[in-house]
């Protein structure tokens, strides 16, 4: 059998707030596997996000191990973990995190600076994301001449410029109306049907109903794990 | 190993690329934060650039004196802080002496000094009076510049003649060529046979205040201290052949001085003599010390310049919290955190570093052009400053560096 993308064993993330230890993520264990399509979901405290970031390699658990395509990202230096989140995981952010005045091609271009791309190469693949995106007109525009789903395309793009294991969407339609919101689904369900591994953070249920499978968090534990097939996005079809 | 420089290569610009669009997005803050670093960097070039200058205007003003040349006089030297009033005295048998039995002497000028008062129809100067010889145009390296310098047979009749500093003669004729005229110097008459090439000033004294008169002259007539006997000197300046190690022939002097007063060990030597060699060196310690105070000030405003720096590169980190917690969540180093805003300092320190070089160079030029002071910027103290600005930014961008560099990617993501 193949290695798990993901594989969470017995994982311990403590806070110690005001002198007091939290457990906001206790005793989690989890296999994720290549081309699933995953949303957490869960109350704000839940532990989800803190979860999240441990996965994004953002943060490094207290306790237990976390392999990533087999390797324990826990024992890893900050420059290791670094690596790993550009070259295996792909980031949405509620908020899309585009740079100010600065062009969608050259957004898109960033994980690649850090890849150590030649300057060249580096528009030539961000350009290709962008067009697969629908965007291949408005490579020059900045986030300002963009409209909100346009923005969240441009920053899935950047997610994908780095040829990523899994992408990370964390409320990726949470600055979004329901029409674009629907949109973007529709992308991430496409992308998905291409292959790509997706684990999206919403706390909506309509968004998470999005994926074939649904975990829930509460108090630092999973709750609930359901399979399910995948409903089509709300309001794509209208 | 290639590979991996160009790797390095390949970052460092686009560190570049990314602190000049930073500073681009804040133009009027990045100039006037540039503004800082230009003052500084223009007052350090232009300190550096004014002790050059005076330096050179005073080792100007030794050589003209004549290059390799020692003065005697027959005033003991500061020996250890005692001071003394036993005064030597320095005849012109010293003198000979002195000629005959030092090795590498190429001309001695026996010499005394009267303060004089010369008048001509109604005008006046005052000026100070050089009782010499004719040598004295060839150790002390200066000559008539029209007429004629003072002769032997001026000397040995004690000629009433003199001649003339440019200053001198111009206070007293204008432009008129005063050469055969007549003058009253302290009410005796005087012809003037000729004037001096300029010296200029040196230490703002004129050295073209002075007029020269035959020695024996100045001893009969103008000498106004009773003590001076009929052979006595005030100065001796002894010219050297060129390659004579002047400390050496300076140890020889003092031996055939002592010998010929009978100085015993252990009493003060009633002579002192000063070499062209040692007036260089504490010249040269004089302005180095005039120049390290000039620059120690003119660093206060440069070191005011990176304080400015390290303030706007800390707010800027502030600012773009979101921003560096996005680049680590795409992949950016803690590293390449920091050498972004460590690039973007220096950029902005070499920048300013660069104008305020190029306003040095302007305010050297017009210093130059209507100060007739010469205001030097060479090329090492040009590539050093624009160096050195970038250096004040790595230092004072360095905190703020590291400290963008040591956030938590998850807070600065979550920041506003």
């Amino acid at each position: 059998m193949a290695i798990p993308l993901l594989d969470a064993r017995h994982l311990v993330k403590d806070f110690v707030i005001g002198g007091e230890v939290v457990h906001a993520v206790n005793d989690v264990s989890l296999t994720i596997d290549r081309g699933e399509f995953v949303a957490i979901m869960g109350a704000s405290g839940s532990g989800k996000s803190t979860f999240m970031n441990m996965i994004g390699c953002l943060d490094t658990p207290t306790a237990g191990r976390l392999l990533l395509d087999g390797v324990d990202v826990a024992t890893l230096s900050g420059d290791a973990l670094a690596e790993i989140r550009n070259r295996k995981i792909g980031f949405v952010f509620q908020q899309f995190n585009l740079l100010a005045r600065t062009s969608a091609l050259d957004n898109v271009a960033v994980p690649l600076i850090y890849a150590g791309m030649g300057a060249e190469e580096r528009r030539a693949r961000a350009k290709a994301r962008l067009e697969m995106l629908g965007l291949g007109a408005r490579l020059m525009n900045t986030p300002a001449k963009l409209s909100g789903g346009q923005q969240q395309r441009v920053a899935i793009a950047r997610a994908l410029v780095t040829d990523p294991l899994v992408l990370l969407a964390d409320e990726p339609t949470g600055a979004l109306d329901s029409r674009t919101s629907g949109e973007i689904m529709d992308i991430l369900s496409g992308l998905n049907r291409e292959g790509i591994t997706i684990i999206l953070v919403t706390h909506e249920a309509d968004i998470a109903a999005c994926a074939q499978r649904q975990i829930l968090f509460s108090d630092g534990k999973i709750v609930d794990d359901r399979r399910g097939a995948a409903k089509t996005a709300p309001g794509a079809a209208a | 190993m290639i590979a991996r420089v160009l790797r390095s290569i390949r970052g460092w610009s686009v560190n570049v690329a990314i602190a000049l669009t930073a500073l681009r997005t804040n133009l009027l803050r990045s100039i006037l934060t540039t503004l800082g670093v230009m003052i500084g960097v223009f007052a350090v070039i232009l300190a550096v650039a004014v002790g050059d200058g005076a330096k050179v205007s005073v080792l100007e003003s030794i050589n003209s004196l004549g290059s390799n040349m020692a003065i005697v006089f027959p005033i003991p030297e500061n020996d250890g802080g005692r001071r003394t009033n036993e005064r030597g005295r320095l005849t012109e048998r010293d003198a000979r002496a002195i000629q005959r039995l030092v090795p590498g002497v190429r001309g001695i000028a026996p010499q005394l000094r009267a303060t004089i008062q010369i008048v001509v129809s109604g005008r006046n100067a005052s000026t100070s009076a050089i009782g010499a010889t004719p040598e004295y145009a060839g150790v002390a390296n200066i000559a008539a510049e029209r007429g004629r310098f003072i002769s032997e047979a001026d000397v040995r009749s004690g000629a009433r003649v003199v001649v003339l500093g440019p200053s001198v003669a111009s206070k007293l004729f204008g432009d008129f060529d005063p050469i055969g005229e007549d003058v009253r110097i302290n009410r005796v008459p005087f012809t003037i046979i000729g004037i001096l090439e300029s010296k200029g000033s040196s230490f703002g004294q004129d050295n073209d205040d002075i007029a020269v008169l035959p020695l024996t002259t100045v001893r009969q007539r103008l000498a106004t201290n009773a003590q001076l006997g009929p052979d006595d000197l005030q100065a001796l300046f002894v010219g050297f052949e060129d390659g004579v190690s002047l400390a050496q022939a300076k140890r020889q002097m003092v031996r055939v001085l002592k010998d010929r007063n009978r100085v015993q060990k252990g009493e003060i030597n009633p002579f002192s003599i000063r070499t062209t060699e040692e007036f260089m060196e504490e010249s040269g310690q004089v302005t180095g010390i005039f120049q390290a105070v000039l620059v120690a000030i003119a660093s206060i405003s440069l070191l005011v310049g990176g304080i400015g720096i390290m303030n706007i590169m800390l707010v800027s980190v502030t600012e773009r919290t979101r921003e560096i917690g996005l680049r680590m969540a795409l992949g950016a180093r803690r590293r390449d955190i920091r050498n972004q805003f460590l690039v973007e300092a220096a950029v902005l320190c070499m920048i300013g570093g660069l104008m305020g070089l190029l306003l040095a160079i302007a305010v050297a030029r017009a210093f130059a052009a209507y100060a007739d002071f010469p205001v030097p910027i060479g090329t090492g103290t040009s590539i050093g400053a624009v160096l050195f600005s970038a250096l004040i930014g790595l230092a004072f961008g360095g905190y703020p560096a590291v400290r963008a560099s040591r956030l938590s990617p998850i807070e600065a993501l979550r920041s506003e």
